[in-house]
Order: structure tokens, then C-alpha cells, then sequence
């Protein structure tokens, strides 16, 4: 069964775990400003975590001058071949949905690879605004939260 | 698929893949300078040398190839560390000293080949470049060609036609992102870039004032087709805020329908 991601909007409390996850699990320093997942802040604990959509038709894959990025059939993501990249940043303006990132620190190119099938920002969501359900559980609403044991747990 | 035995271990290689591949594919480490995955083999900086042995050849005869662009073909033998292997890739290595005696990717590599001070005489004026040219096949693939080397033997550099600011340059960086010992230096910010003696004006996010590509760059991309120009015109933050948007709007239609 195919996996996506389940983006519950008004569960996000911008607590920005998913990016220190994103930002352990891809580079050293745990620096949430190169994490691939990204939480727009609208107010106090209220937020959209956006993260790339790993398009059917990819306009970063299409504009990509080394095929560096290719759609890694097992996992459905389409992963960057480092060894290919250029770091012409094309994909980074390509991009419709702004989730190509350039990463100054790293000197590369920050993109959703959904850790190879187990994303790693799922579990450290406190609020499950973040979910990786299969694809046809995606319409489904999630369950309704109980305030009392979040606020204990 | 052609099956060879590099260093003893066998290796099954994928059809049509070079030595390299396929003794990458085994975990057999061959240093390389010149080579990117990304670009055609080329085969210029000597480093990827293995001794060769193909059936019909005599038992005791081997041959010193470079291993980035020979073709993998069934029944070859592989040896990548024999002493007439490691003995040349010295030599490579002692000249590139010679040339590049401040690189400390040279430098690395060399000490781990024994050599910690070049045997022939340094350059006068020593620079980084180690004339990889992967500059210059980086910008060829592009089809922009913007530089290429000039000159020939010890005057052989990599520079823009006649010295000048290059015409067709785009200010894509990627000749100085893809060198080896980044030694094309370059200069940006949000504002302008400046690469070769030519400056440029960056595609400002008119909302963020963020910028990852210059004006020339879109212009040549959007002309490639494949992608809309437009898609380049805002940053990857504004493009967030965007979607976080519609996200948010989409809810409350839902919670509204409900």
C-alpha cells in the first residue's frame, strides 16, 4: 500500500518538533533552519507544517540538467543523487510549492527523501498534525484528541 | 551483464557501466579528481588508473587504464592497488603537488600515497587548479560554455574567452560549486553575484527579498522549457506561505461544509 503524508492543519501548535527531528536526522547539527520540513507560523501556536508533495510530475526532476533527481520507485519519493548534483539551484526556484532548499550551512541542495519510507518527523509530532498513513486513509478524518491526557502525556 | 573480478572479489556490473562503477558498486575505493557522476567520463586527471587483464592476453601482460571511462567487459581482471598502480598515481600525485603545493585536498591525498613534499620544482605562482576541467565540462553541459581551458602545457589554464567577463555566462555557480579544491572564486548575496568578472542581477522574491538564481539564469532556464518561467519568480518562502494559506482556507471550508 502506498504511504502519504496526512497534514492535519489545525492540530500544528508550531511546536517545530518535526524540524529538530528533520534536522537530527539529516545532519549533525540539529539546526532547524536546514530541516526539510518547514512550519509557516500564522500566530502563537498556530502553524502549517508544509513538506515536499513528491509530485507526480515534478518540476525540480524536470529542470534538473544532471537527472540528479530521480523518484526512488520503493519508497515513491524522489530522492537527490548528491553525487550528481551540480548545485546550479535551479530546482530550488523551480520548485511551485518552495520545497527545494538551499542549504548554506551544508552547501547542498534540502529535499524530502521520506527517509527512506520511515519519516522520522511522524513520531515527534506531539499533536499528529503530522501523520504517514496509507493512501486511501488519507480521507479519513483523524481521531478526535483528548485534551487531558496530551496535556499529562 | 558482464562479470569481472576486481582486487579477488567478483563483481557483476550493470550493462554498459565502466570499471569505476563497477568497482564502486563492490565498496573497491578508487581515488578520482576529474570524475562526477554527473558529467560524461573524461579522464584527465590519472588518478582512477587500474592495471587491466582481459582473457587472450598473455598470463604476465597487464595494462594501466583509467578506470572512469574503460568499459566493464566479462571475464576482465582487476587490480587497483597493485605496486605499479600505486607507484603511478605517486607520480600523478607528486606533479599535482608540485602544481597545487597549498591544496589541502591535494596535499591529503598525497600523504596518503607517502608523499609529503613534492620531488619536482613547485610553480612560481602556484594556484588550486588542478586543470580537472570540471569547470569547464560542467558549463559544456549546461550548453552554455561560458569557459573552457586556453593554452597548452605548462601555460594551460582555465579562463573566460580572451580574459574578459564571458558573454554567455548565466552566474549559475556551478563551475565553482562542482571544483574540486574551490579555487573559482565568486561573490553573492540576495542582491548581486559576481563570478569571471561579470555581475549580475539576482531574481528578487519582490515579497522576501530572497534570491537563489540570477535574472540571467531564469531567462536561460525558462527558454529550456520544461518548467514555466514563472514558477522561478517568487522565493521558496513566500511559495510556503502560499500553500500554508490555501492549506489554512481549505479547513475552514471543510469545518464550515461540516
Amino acid at each position: 500500500m502506498k504511504m502519504i503524508y496526512k497534514v492535519s492543519v489545525e492540530r500544528c501548535i508550531a511546536c517545530g518538533k518535526c524540524e529538530l527531528a528533520c534536522a537530527f536526522a539529516h545532519g549533525t547539527e540539529g539546526k532547524p533552519a536546514v530541516s526539510r520540513i518547514n512550519i509557516t507560523r500564522r500566530g502563537p501556536e498556530l502553524g502549517t507544517p508544509v513538506i515536499c508533495y513528491q509530485c507526480d510530475t515534478a518540476a525540480c526532476a524536470a529542470i534538473c540538467p544532471t537527472q540528479a533527481l530521480v523518484r526512488n520507485l520503493e519508497t515513491g519519493a524522489i530522492d537527490m543523487d548528491r553525487a550528481r548534483c551540480i548545485s546550479c539551484r535551479m530546482c530550488v526556484a523551480a520548485c511551485p510549492f518552495g520545497n527545494m532548499l538551499w542549504d548554506e550551512t551544508y552547501h547542498c541542495v534540502q529535499k524530502c527523501d521520506l527517509c527512506g519510507g520511515d519519516p522520522q518527523c511522524v513520531p515527534f509530532c506531539p499533536t499528529g498534525a503530522i501523520a504517514w498513513v496509507p493512501a486511501d486513509m488519507a480521507a479519513i478524518p483523524p481521531e478526535v484528541l483528548d485534551r487531558e491526557t496530551l496535556a499529562v502525556g | 551483464m558482464p562479470t569481472l573480478i576486481i582486487d579477488g572479489k567478483k563483481v557483476v556490473a550493470a550493462e554498459g557501466s565502466t570499471i569505476l562503477e563497477a568497482a564502486r558498486t563492490a565498496g573497491v575505493d578508487i581515488p578520482t579528481l576529474c570524475h562526477h557522476d554527473g558529467l560524461e567520463p573524461w579522464g584527465g586527471c590519472r588518478l582512477c588508473i587500474v592495471d587491466l587483464w582481459q582473457p587472450g592476453w598473455d598470463e604476465d601482460w597487464f595494462k594501466l587504464v583509467t578506470s572512469c571511462n574503460h568499459p566493464a567487459e566479462d571475464g576482465m581482471r582487476i587490480f587497483t592497488k597493485s605496486q605499479r598502480v600505486v607507484e603511478t598515481r605517486g607520480v600523478v600525485l607528486d606533479l599535482l603537488l608540485a602544481r597545487c603545493p597549498d591544496a589541502p585536498l591535494i596535499q591529503d591525498l598525497a600523504a596518503e600515497y607517502g608523499i609529503e613534499e613534492t620531488t619536482y620544482a613547485p610553480r612560481e605562482e602556484p594556484d588550486d587548479c588542478i586543470l580537472c576541467a570540471l569547470c569547464t565540462r560542467v558549463c559544456d553541459h549546461l550548453d552554455i560554455a561560458a569557459i573552457s581551458t586556453v593554452n597548452r602545457g605548462a601555460g594551460k589554464e582555465v579562463a573566460p574567452p580572451f580574459h574578459e567577463a564571458p558573454p554567455d555566462c548565466i552566474g549559475c555557480l556551478a563551475c565553482a560549486e562542482v571544483c574540486p579544491t574551490g579555487c573559482i572564486p565568486y561573490e553573492t548575496s540576495n542582491v548581486r553575484r559576481s563570478i569571471w568578472g561579470k555581475d549580475f542581477e539576482m531574481l528578487r522574491d519582490p515579497a522576501t527579498g530572497q534570491a537563489v538564481i540570477t535574472k540571467a539564469q531564469a531567462e536561460f532556464f525558462a527558454g529550456r522549457g520544461g518548467v514555466p518561467g514563472e514558477y522561478f519568480e517568487t522565493s521558496d518562502t513566500s511559495k510556503r506561505r502560499e500553500m500554508a494559506k490555501k492549506f489554512v482556507s481549505l479547513q475552514i471550508l471543510e469545518q464550515g461544509q461540516s
